[in-house]
């Protein structure tokens, strides 16, 4: 695909004995939205990891816009691929301000000379990190928290906080681990509309989530991931009506996979 | 000279089977609750100071000189004085923090220790300088000539060698075998699970303290059984050579935590006497040593799994 | 004067456990706390002059002679009474809160002169009734006791926050009368009791000290001082200037004699290099336990650069540029020793940095390669000379005269002002949120782009080069350069000023390190058990104070539990908001 952003190749990835992920090959277009599913243990959360440099996967490589990415999740980050963790990793005694700031570390230009004296071109690049941050602190909607202890926000705003602190790094793919786990259908729906609007934004996004009806209403496109092997992929349509994740998904009686996993239909 | 070498292998055997001693209670400590329980080695100088205490004020001058009535008394009165320090210690000190951030038990350690060797240097008579400890065992050395020279082995060093392997044997045996030892296994895994299968995390934990306690004790006796003085800071510094020693025989280990010992004896003594700046040098390769398995195998050398450090 | 938002009222918390019973008695109580503790001020305390003099704070039955004339402790105790019958039935938000803090004072000074004139006075005859009519102590120690039972009794509301607002000028007039009473107090306070060791002076001083701490959490309680904080937030340069201004005029109050300002330096020197490492350990979260090896690294590179006879190097170079080449050498060490970080996490790196320390101490002691002196030290550093004052000597300013030591003293001022400026400009930083952010989650920390590995090993140089900059300024102070002055022991020591003050603040620092320095030379009839108590306090701290005197904002969940009553209330205020949200 010409227009590829991401692109992973038969990324495999080994501990000891046991294989998580087998040859998983996808690629992310400009601009798309793709959900990853599949039962837990399946090897989602790892290849995020391997995506993010975070681990080195034994074989096969993950490309940005054709480059390698390194192994450094930091250069990652600072390459454009910035993401959220499935048990959120908030900087707990920092502000949610404070939070996005550190997230603007890489873009901001500050030397350790100009951190220690405070001269222009510090108060140039605070102002700027400042503006950016509370500008995504609005996107997302916690501009009143603000000041607050990132800990002693509330669950469903500490993972919107998340997505704003990654936000931050001007990534050009975001990468969400589970960014509903824990919340109420209310809060669902606002999250389905934040990545929505981070799509506008020119972000490509790969979601995680385990609430297929989620995925099924949000994504471009779906993949599925079972035991570590990229089991489907295809749009939501095709994905929902492909017998083998009926089949393979959860484990579950296959009737009560097949109502899961219409119960998306439903939904406009 | 050959001599010259062996000799300096039994000097290393001997420290390093002590430090060995030592470094179980910090492994078993560490293994349980995730402490680097700094006062263990205090405990130790506690132990010695202990029995020296008792062996002085308490034992008749008929006994004293009956080395086997008076030494195992001494090593259960050794004993018996750190496994009080360390219950205690366990109790009042650590446990509140039981669930603290782990900065605040370490400098809770940090505190007990600086405590407890001021207490002691407060509180026992001359304890400002060396105090001497009774040569309670057989005195002298066996004198094995080889090639041009000869290679001198204290009684009391074989004595050391041959109790501190009896009891880590004995410890292993325990730690693997009985149903407490089960028990301590599976709440170093998952404290929680532990909890769940109907062991008491708490009662497992005083064991831990009070087994390595008993064997610092012992260890402190035969310390000053063998260099016929101790001071107040013998604990510092030997507790930290044993931290060393748990480290690099891979921590949670216990045949690891001995074999370590032996290494750090030998590094010692080989080091004082071949590596650049002699004597007055040794302990800068034990710390040279620490530093580097810290850095590049945090494992140990005999570590069974490789713990994820957080 | 007006208040923007009132002190929630309602949110008295009800009295739980044993004091619940009492809770219709609360008032009652109080009351006959404070009532008590007047009446103890004037019952004599000693029957008899004690055995080295009259006990200093007119404690002997002077009533008959000097009608309401107390001074000293009684004076301080007289004054919380009347304080806490006041506050008792008065209207006052958080009345509770401060009658608790004036009750802990009024107990802690009748423990302790109590204690003092029973030890120094010869046995309990000195305040029971055996010899006559003499527990002043014993009652306002039940005066105490009942003000803490009552204000528990009563439920202790939470801290109130006021918004006043004033015309800023009369706020800058108000900010120089608070920095202008701090001086007295700490100069007070320093020299209260005289230079301690001697008879009654640590109880003198412990007293005080205790009446000061007391008066200060009343304060605190009422939520003035935190007004005050605000107060000097809205007008930062200027209140920075103030305390410059009244940290360089100490030395013409009761403290400007040369004993003291020697004091001061030694407390200075440490208070600067607990701030660098406060960088490491506050900030960046990494634990050093050997970092008093830094502090020991500049100064013996001042002392090789000094021209004394016993430094191997023949240089003599300018103080300042001694300073310079100390506090770079300093942090070239601090860069090697921070390296493992690039492996090493927690506390493996407390152990890795801890055997640093020991390599350094072994290697001072040996006199490796002659730069140390080894066990014979570096003796006869010559005094710092700048333009042609040696700063060992006093000064005359026109009428003024200085005392010797008072050069120095300003020196270290000027040095901890630089201190604190770099740790205050790097903590709000792109830098100094890094640390914080690595501090809290490493790997998250990676994760947002932040190469954690360069700017871990930029925490312990930029640490070190601090350390080694008092360094330099403790070898010349000193004239002596020992291996002795930086043992592990010395390294707890600044770590515990660290925790004590409160991690990562700068007044914590500072505070922390005198705290540790002044009560030494206070209470020098306890020196024995110094080191004792030390660790006792250590245990204590980290059971009952983990986020110390001055918590950070931040930090306060780090250390301490999560119960702690201001978390508890932003919880709440957070939850309410949410459901304000939904509704």
């Amino acid at each position: 695909m010409t227009d590829a952003i991401l692109n992973a190749t038969g990324v495999t990835m080994r501990f000891g004995g046991l294989t998580a992920l087998n040859d998983v090959s996808f690629s992310l277009t400009e601009g798309e939205v793709i959900g990853l599913i599949g039962p837990n243990g399946a090897g989602k959360t790892t290849l995020f990891n391997c995506l993010t440099g975070l681990y080195s996967p034994t074989a096969g490589e993950v490309a940005l816009r054709g480059k390698q990415l390194p192994e450094d999740p930091a250069k990652v980050t600072e390459l454009g691929v910035a993401r959220t963790f499935q048990n959120i990793r908030l900087f707990p005694s920092m502000t949610a301000e404070e939070n996005v700031l550190v997230g603007r570390h890489c873009r901001m230009k500050q030397s350790p000379f100009s951190s220690l004296l405070h001269g222009p071109g510090f108060r140039r690049s605070e102002a700027e990190a400042l503006t950016r941050s509370a500008e995504l602190l609005e996107f997302v909607g916690l501009t009143r928290f603000s000041d607050e202890l990132a800990r002693n926000l509330p669950y469903g705003d500490q993972r919107r906080l998340e997505i704003a602190r990654a936000l931050a790094t001007d990534p050009s793919v975001l990468l969400l681990d589970e960014p509903t786990a824990g919340m109420n259908a209310q809060e669902t729906e606002a999250t389905r509309r934040l990545i929505l609007s981070i799509r506008e934004l020119g972000v490509s996004v790969v979601v995680i989530e385990h609430d297929t009806k989620f995925i099924f209403t949000l994504c471009d496109r779906v993949l599925v991931l079972v035991q570590g092997e990229l089991l489907v992929e295809g749009t939501p349509d095709e994905v929902r009506g492909d017998p083998r994740v009926v089949e393979a998904y959860l484990g579950a009686p296959p009737e009560e996979v097949e109502a899961q996993i219409h119960a998306g239909e439903q939904t406009p | 000279m050959l001599s010259t070498f062996l000799s300096q292998v039994v000097n290393g055997l001997i420290l390093g089977s002590l430090i060995g001693l030592i470094a179980l209670g910090y492994t078993m400590v560490y293994g349980i609750i995730q402490l680097i329980n700094f006062a263990h080695g205090e405990i130790f100088m506690v132990g010695s100071y202990g029995g020296l205490a008792m062996f002085t004020y308490l034992l008749p001058t008929a006994i004293q000189n009956q080395w086997w009535f008076a030494l195992p008394l001494l090593l259960i009165a050794g004993a018996a004085i750190a496994v009080v320090v360390a219950v205690l210690m366990e109790r009042f000190a650590y446990r509140p923090l039981r669930n603290a951030p782990r900065l605040a038990p370490l400098i809770t350690a940090l505190g007990v220790s600086v405590a407890l060797q001021e207490a002691v240097r407060v509180f026992y008579p001359n304890a400002t300088a060396a105090v001497p400890f009774p040569k309670v065992f057989v005195e002298g050395t066996l004198a094995i000539p080889i090639g041009d020279g000869i290679v001198p082995i204290r009684y009391t060093g074989m004595l050391i060698i041959v109790v501190s392997l009896l009891l880590a044997f004995a410890l292993n045996t325990f730690v693997n075998n009985s149903r407490m030892g089960r028990a301590m296994r599976a709440t170093s895994q998952d404290r929680d699970v532990a909890r769940l299968m109907g062991i008491n995390p708490d009662r497992v934990i005083v064991l831990t303290f009070v087994l390595g306690a008993a064997l610092a004790g012992v260890a402190g006796i035969l310390y000053g059984a063998d260099l016929g003085l101790i001071n107040i800071n013998i604990g510092l510094q030997n507790g930290l050579f044993a931290f060393t020693a748990a480290v690099l025989g891979g921590i949670g280990n216990i045949k690891g935590a001995v074999a370590g010992g032996l290494v750090i004896g030998l590094v010692k003594t080989l080091g004082g006497q071949y590596l650049p700046g002699g004597t007055p040098y040794d302990y800068v390769w034990i710390f040279v040593v620490l530093i580097a398995v810290l850095v590049f195998r945090p494992q140990g050398f005999f570590g069974e799994t490789e713990r994820v450090r957080a | 004067m007006t208040t923007i938002e009132k002190p929630r009222p309602a949110a008295v918390p009800e009295p739980t456990g044993r004091l619940a019973g009492l809770a219709p008695h609360a008032r009652t109580l109080r009351v006959l706390g404070g009532v008590l503790t007047v009446v103890g001020t004037y019952l004599p305390w000693a029957t008899f002059v004690l055995n080295d003099g009259p006990y200093p704070e007119q404690s002997t039955l002077e009533f008959f002679t000097v009608p309401y004339g107390v001074t000293g402790f009684r004076l301080h105790l007289l004054l919380f009474g009347i304080a806490a019958i006041v506050l008792a039935l008065a209207a006052v938000p958080a009345k509770g809160r401060m009658i608790r803090a004036l009750g802990v004072g009024v107990i802690a000074i009748s423990v302790v002169n109590g204690l003092y004139i029973v030890g120094e006075g010869g046995g309990l005859g000195a305040i029971t009734v055996a010899d006559g009519v003499a527990f002043g102590a014993i009652v306002a120690l039940i005066g105490g006791v009942l003000l803490v039972v009552g204000a528990n009794a009563g439920g202790i509301e939470p801290q109130p926050v006021w918004n006043w607002r004033l015309n800023p000028w009369v706020e800058r007039a108000l900010l120089v009368v608070v920095v202008v009473v701090l001086l007295l107090l700490v100069a007070a306070v320093l020299t209260s009791g005289g230079q301690g060791g001697s008879g009654y002076a640590g109880g003198v001083f412990l007293s005080f000290l205790a009446a000061v701490g007391a008066a200060i959490a009343a304060l605190s309680a009422s939520g003035l001082l935190a007004w005050v904080t605000a107060l000097t937030e809205r007008h930062r340069l200027y209140s920075v200037a103030l305390l410059l201004a009244a940290a360089l005029l100490l030395p013409l109050t009761s403290a400007g004699t040369e004993y003291w300002m020697t004091v001061a330096a030694t407390i200075g020197v440490y208070a600067a290099t607990a701030i660098g490492l406060n960088i490491v350990v506050g900030l960046a979260g990494l634990l050093d336990l050997g970092y008093v090896a830094f502090l020991g690294i500049g100064a013996f590179v001042a002392a090789n650069l000094s021209g004394a006879a016993a430094s191997t190097i023949g240089i003599t170079l300018p103080f300042p540029l001694v300073m310079v080449i100390a506090a770079i050498i300093a942090g070239i060490f601090g860069a090697i020793v921070g390296s493992p970080t690039l492996r090493v996490r927690g506390d493996y790196l407390a152990i890795v940095t801890l055997a640093f320390g020991e390599i350094f101490v072994r290697s001072a002691q040996n006199n490796i390669g002659g730069l140390t002196g080894g066990s014979n030290a570096i003796p006869n550093i010559p005094p710092v000379s700048l333009f042609g004052t040696d700063f060992n000597e006093g000064v005359e300013i026109g009428a003024l005269e200085l005392p010797p030591g008072f050069l120095y003293y300003v020196l270290i001022v000027l040095i901890i002002s630089a201190v604190m400026v770099v740790f205050a400009n790097l903590k709000f930083s792109r830098l100094g949120r890094a640390w914080i952010a690595i501090r809290e989650d490493e790997d998250a920390a990676r994760a947002m782009g932040i190469r954690t590995g360069p700017i871990k090993i930029l925490a312990f140089l930029i640490g070190a080069m601090l350390a080694g900059l008092a360094g330099a300024f403790y070898a010349h102070k000193l004239g002596t350069v020992s291996y002795e002055s930086f043992r592990f022991l010395e390294s707890v020591t600044l770590l515990a000023a660290v925790i004590l003050g409160g991690m990562g603040t700068i007044p914590g620092a500072v505070l922390g390190a005198s705290v540790l320095f002044v009560l030494p030379e206070k209470l020098r009839e306890f020196s024995e058990y110094r080191l004792l108590l030390f660790g006792i306090a250590l245990v204590l701290i980290m059971r009952f104070r983990p986020q110390g005197i001055v918590p950070d904002a931040h930090r306060r969940a780090e250390l301490a539990p999560e119960t702690d009553p201001a978390i508890v209330a932003a919880e709440e205020k957070v939850a309410a908001e949410a459901k304000g949200e939904k509704s």
